[in-house]
């Protein structure tokens, strides 16, 4: 029960710091404006002196001007757009044997065609002596961390096997994922065997798009990455890192702490636009098969509304070093969020496949426990779950 | 589509009425036209079309004007057809037993959820003949959510279809005619206001 009542006052000290925060960030978008611009003049000189100086914090790597701005060309049609989705049921620790469910969804859509679309679903069971050696060791202490991992390997393996089967000759093609391609979140398992393991698997598939030559990229809403509000606060002298004085710029204003990369690239970019590639420079990419590593650009993407959001768009090296795929990309993601109203509609479509509702998560445990039941095993249900799920008066 | 082809599957069911959902390739049956549902053995069942619906397959996900032309539509929003499906609600009037007779009465068994569904012939249509006893059922328990005068119209045009129309189908529509003036008792200005709607 929420007593909003009591929260009044606390709510009027929010509106005061939110209204801070916002003059702040005017400030420091500014500045960080006027850092790009100048960094953009000798942007050679300023990758040289990040590589040399090695900052601690991510740092975008240049590849070209980094204000450049490219306006979407035209989708091609026909077009391939191919994308997946999933979700899960966690393990419940009330629940003995462990055991956890993923759903991931395979979208297909021809466009400019009137050919049947692929709308599907393909839920997968998986218990300990489901996964592979190891594995098993995190599931009790990782455990949404690892079924997260194993989720987002199913989808990249399903988003490839997609890819193959709806591919036509001659047809460009263009498979999204959702969420980031950078797999940093699997480090912090404590257990390097497990670590490794999931990164070999999950860079395979990225592979097997490479060696397919099927562009893929993934979509990320709203980002909350810093990488090259970090490498302008290298060239202002911000990080603990020796700027050569060549490089060394020095607009006025508040410090770029707390300002994200959306919210630079916001002011620089028109609807529809794209930022300039960079390189994610993240430790984990030294684990990324060559011609795999994550670039990225920005988008500011329209909306019918006004308030158009920020993406961030990440695609292997191997895509980036072939201007027309970043161009086909570019120009299916904008379209994508056209149709979609601001989120690209092949994975709206395909999150829409994928979820598991409510009432089908009742359905598979009532036939779980039939299941379970029938076979004169003990319910799997405890009754906290069910106290939980059905308070009583 | 020939008539031996389902058109569609039963996905509710009761002896009173049952729910079709009709295939995405299966033209939608008319509101007041007869379709049949083939169970085990030699169960035939017959019900009377009184509402068809089209909208969204899923009840989170609402149908919205989208200003594209159908190719439009179909070549840049593919998936929105399959987001659509048409479902029928059927009365259930008559039944064929074991035997192989007609009886224009409630089946003692509903149909099986997922039993298929077909269309009515005009045979099987002049089959449910006089004494016409399934008017009875109509007119005195309709479905509440259905004018049953504008059903009634629906299933005397039937009749007069199926029994040939211009060439025959009058002395059909003049016996149904009858033995809905009966069970209207005699109410004239409301068997006038159906007749007249028929032809």
């Amino acid at each position: 029960m929420l007593d909003l009542s009591q929260l009044r006052a606390q709510l009027d000290d929010f509106q005061k710091f939110e209204a801070t925060v916002r003059d702040r960030r005017a400030e420091q978008r500014t500045r960080a404006t006027d850092a790009l611009r100048a960094c953009a003049e000798h942007w050679p000189e300023v990758q040289a002196a990040v590589e040399e100086a090695q900052p601690r914090r991510l740092v975008a790597a240049l590849q070209e001007s980094p204000d450049r701005t490219v306006r979407a060309p035209d989708r091609p049609t026909p077009i391939t757009v191919v994308a997946t989705d999933g979700s899960q049921i966690y393990p419940d620790r009330h629940v003995d044997p462990t055991f956890f469910l993923l759903n991931v969804s395979r979208v297909g859509f021809q466009y400019g065609t009137q050919e049947d679309p692929v709308l599907e679903s393909v839920p997968r069971l998986r218990f300990e002596d489901d996964l592979s050696e190891h594995i098993d060791e995190v599931l009790g202490s990782m455990t949404t961390e690892l079924v997260s991992a194993l989720r987002d390997e199913m989808e990249l393996e399903h988003l490839l096997a997609v890819a193959q089967e709806a591919q036509v000759e001659g047809r460009p093609l263009v498979a999204l994922a959702d969420g980031t391609l950078i797999r940093w979140m699997i480090r912090g398992m404590n257990n390097e065997a497990v670590e490794e393991a999931l990164i070999a698997r999950y860079t395979e598939h990225l592979r097997s798009f490479q060696q397919a030559g099927l562009p893929i990229a993934s979509y990320v809403s709203m980002p909350a990455t810093t990488e090259v509000v970090n490498l302008l606060r290298f060239v202002l002298a911000e990080l603990d890192a020796a700027v050569p004085e060549n490089i060394g710029v020095s607009p006025e204003g508040p410090s770029l702490n707390g300002l994200l990369d959306r919210h630079v690239f916001d002011g620089v970019l028109a609807p529809g636009h794209r930022s300039a590639t960079f390189g994610s420079t993240s430790h984990i990419q030294r684990s990324y098969p060559e011609g795999t590593e994550v670039c990225y650009f920005y988008l500011k993407v329209p909306s019918s509304t006004g308030a158009g959001e920020m993406a961030r768009v990440e695609l292997p090296r191997w895509v980036v070093d072939e201007p027309s795929l970043v161009d086909r990309i570019h120009a299916t993601v904008l379209r994508e969020c056209q149709k979609g109203d601001g989120y690209p509609l092949a994975l709206s479509e395909a999150h829409e496949r994928a979820v598991i509702r409510a009432s089908e998560r009742e359905a598979f445990f009532r036939l779980m426990e039939r299941r379970l039941r029938r076979a004169g095993l003990s319910p799997t249900d405890s009754r906290k779950r069910r106290s939980k799920q059905a308070p009583r008066v | 589509m020939s008539e031996r082809e389902p058109i569609g599957e039963v996905i509710e069911s009761s002896t009173r009425q049952f729910v079709v959902e009709v295939y995405e390739e299966a033209e939608s049956p008319a509101f007041g036209s007869w379709i049949r549902v083939e169970g085990d053995g030699d169960r035939t069942l017959f019900g009377l079309v009184s509402h068809v619906e089209t909208g969204s397959y899923d009840s989170n996900r609402e149908a919205v004007a989208l200003g594209l032309s159908p190719e439009e539509r179909a070549e840049e929003m593919p998936m929105v057809q399959e987001l659509l499906r048409t479902t029928v609600r059927a009365q259930v009037l008559a039944c064929r037993d074991r035997e192989g007779r007609i009886r224009q009465t409630l089946p003692p068994h509903p149909p099986d959820i997922h039993d298929f569904v077909h269309l009515c012939t005009d045979e099987h249509v002049r089959t449910l003949d006089a004494p016409f006893d399934f008017l009875r059922t109509l007119v005195e328990h309709p479905d509440p959510a259905v004018p049953v005068d504008d059903l009634l119209v629906a299933v005397l045009r039937r009749i007069y279809e199926a029994n040939g129309g211009e060439h025959g189908g009058r002395e059909a529509l003049v016996a149904a005619g009858r033995a809905l003036s009966r069970l209207l008792d005699d109410d004239h200005e409301r068997l006038q206001s159906i007749l007249r709607r028929v032809l």
